[in-house]
């Protein structure tokens, strides 16, 4: 079943003296329980797509259905609703709240979601559990590691139940140890629970692990192959 | 709730700006206390001087004389009226005075004045007179025609205790009287007509003089405190309604002004005080919220509202000026009660002060609402502080945010 579909998406830059096509013409499916890259060249477009899939940055023309919905005619008020409840992001700088610990992080989600304190509380434990980094729970950002950081993003992103997880160049700034173990956590995450996970990257490392790679040039997909 | 935690962490994220903040915060809290507390020093020293030692709670006349001061409208039966006054619950002391306008000379100078006739006993009961003689002796010492007068009088007319001055008025038939008075004693009060304008003089002396018999001009009452003075003007105005009854505030009015302008100048301390910190609180959130474009658009890209960023900026601001004011209002309470205790020496400016009525010695006082009153500023201005990096926060694109450096 198809979870993401984009159609004709466009996008250029006006802001700049000189207009920029970041995407021309991209049309795509992803379906449920895929572990795609999307990977090429820097400035070909990659991170423009994934704001797009994700509800963050509006097309300059085409449309983003995520599960059946339209998402490229909602006011910006809406997008954040329907991020909360069917997104989870994975940044390439971790993007934690450096003043909350680890558990907290990862129980602001279902904060947000409003739910039970103890839901949140159990929820987030067993995700940081499942990260291999329970014993970090307490510890704010900045006393942890960069890999370890990333994988209480990742816990944060999954926090919700999310219909897919978008990341962009998660293992940019990890060193090849904190990448692989990220990647087999990923990995393992997308076998047992079908979480459905979009990768923005060119590691190789990534790319090796990814079901599907897709191949974007000056804005366009240029390849799409299965593993 | 997380939001109030990850703003009070967010207070102490960068410490030292925010520690400089806060003691800008104390700082103005505590300038706003001691600043009240002490023009309130100094306007309530003033009003309990010139109210206990000039005209009292409460004065009463006859109507006519209100109107042209002639000495021929007296209260009738002002002595007996006097006496059944002091009897009042409520009252702590009634006297009855005759006055006249008239003229003190003494070989070097003189002066216009009012001379007061008293009676010595119950005016110290009302006026507490006998304590604010600094020189010679309460109506004693002088066998004949004693007389007190101010520090100030005394010295334009170069008299000191025991030098003769001569009175001169127009007595009850219209004539032009004088008379010579020895002066008894000196006094010395805040009070500027006290202290220059009246002579004071035995009631009887003065009675005699005017040729109109035993006749009281002025009844003087003190009150008890806290007594509503409005309501024994009215009982008064039931059982005579021919007489005139005035509370201190319908005889002065310039005193109620004073007060209600002292009273105003609170409201005009915290504006100039707080609108300085308002651009510190602004500044410094402003920085806060521009080093922290990434982590706010993070928020938003994960799916916090706009309404709960704005709150989160707004709680925060909130905290920051809040955490000062406590302290704040401790050193500001803590001053105060100091210096109510020991007085605020200010003997170095008395000359100058004391031209003013105000006495050389301060004691601050601050109600306690006001202390509330600051604290509700403070509020009102972190809110004001906090609606522009507010503002700033929830305006920023997610997408953009996230990828600044």
């Amino acid at each position: 079943m198809s979870i993401i579909r984009a159609t004709d998406i466009y996008k250029t830059y006006t802001e700049t003296t000189v207009p920029v096509h970041a995407l021309n013409g991209v049309t795509m499916e992803i379906s449920e329980g895929e572990f795609t890259a999307i990977v090429g060249p820097s400035g070909c477009g990659k991170t423009t797509l994934l704001n797009i899939l994700g509800g963050l940055d509006h097309p300059t023309s085409g449309e983003v259905e995520i599960a059946n919905t339209d998402i490229t005619s909602m006011s910006d008020n809406a997008l954040i609703d329907f991020r909360l409840k069917n997104i989870g992001f994975v940044f390439q700088a971790y993007n934690l709240i450096p003043v909350l610990t680890a558990i907290e992080n990862v129980e602001f989600i279902l904060l947000l979601q409003k739910a039970e304190k103890k839901l949140r509380e159990q929820r987030s434990m067993e995700l940081l559990s499942q990260m291999g980094i329970a014993d970090k729970a307490h510890q704010r950002p900045s006393e942890l590691s960069g890999g370890q950081q990333q994988r209480v993003a990742v816990a944060r992103a999954l926090a919700s139940n999310p219909k897919f997880i978008l990341a962009d160049e998660p293992t940019a700034n990890l060193d090849s140890s904190s990448t692989s173990n990220l990647l087999d956590i990923m990995a393992k995450m997308n076998h047992e629970t079908h979480t459905t996970f979009v990768f923005s990257t060119h590691d190789q490392r990534v790319i090796r692990k990814a079901k599907r790679v897709i191949t974007l040039e000056d804005g366009r997909i240029v390849s799409d192959q299965m593993a | 709730m997380m939001i109030f935690r990850i703003a009070w962490r967010n207070v102490w994220r960068s410490r030292g700006r925010s520690l400089v903040v806060m003691g800008s915060i104390v700082l103005g809290i505590w300038a706003l206390i001691i600043g009240t507390g002490f023009m309130n020093g100094f306007m309530v020293s003033y009003m309990a001087d010139v109210i206990n030692h000039d005209i009292s709670n409460i004065q009463i006349h006859n109507p006519e004389f209100k109107n042209d001061y002639d000495i021929k409208f007296s209260i009738p039966d002002g002595l007996n009226k006097a006496k059944e006054l002091a009897s009042w619950e409520g009252v702590r002391g009634a006297t009855a005075r005759s006055l006249v306008r008239g003229m003190i000379s003494s070989a070097k100078k003189a002066s216009g004045i009012e001379i007061r006739g008293i009676d010595p006993e119950t005016e110290a009961r009302v006026t507490r007179l006998d304590s604010i003689v600094v020189d010679g002796r309460y109506f004693k010492g002088i066998r004949r025609n004693p007389l007190l007068l101010g520090e100030k009088l005394a010295r334009e007319l170069n008299v000191r205790v025991k030098s003769k001055v001569v009175l001169t008025f127009n007595d009850g038939h219209g004539e032009i009287t004088a008379a010579a008075f020895r002066v008894a004693g000196i006094i010395k009060s805040s009070s500027v007509k006290m202290n220059g304008g009246y002579a004071f003089v035995l009631r009887k002396d003065l009675n005699k003089l005017l040729g109109l018999g035993n006749v009281v001009h002025e009844i003087a009452l003190v009150t008890d405190p806290l007594v509503d003075e409005d309501q024994i003007v009215k009982k008064y105005h039931q059982l005579y309604p021919n007489d005139l009854a005035e509370t201190w505030s319908e005889i002065a009015p310039e005193l109620n002004f004073m007060q209600e302008m002292y009273g105003s100048m609170l409201y005009v301390l915290m504006g100039i005080i707080m609108t300085a910190l308002v651009f510190g609180i602004i500044n410094t959130m402003l920085m806060a919220v521009l080093e922290r474009i990434r982590e706010l658009g993070m928020l938003m890209a994960v799916g916090m509202v706009r309404a709960k960023v704005y709150l989160m900026v707004m709680v925060e601001t909130i905290f920051l000026s809040l955490a000062g004011a406590p302290v704040g209002l401790g050193i500001g309470w803590l001053t105060i009660k100091y210096f109510r205790h020991v007085g605020l020496d200010l003997s170095n400016y008395s000359a100058a002060l004391e031209t003013y009525g105000y006495s050389s010695i301060l004691y601050p006082y601050v109600e306690t609402q006001t202390y509330f009153i600051v604290t509700l500023g403070v509020i009102i201005t972190a809110i004001i502080g906090a609606m522009y990096p507010s503002w700033k926060a929830i305006h920023l694109k997610p997408v953009e945010a996230l990828h600044k450096i």
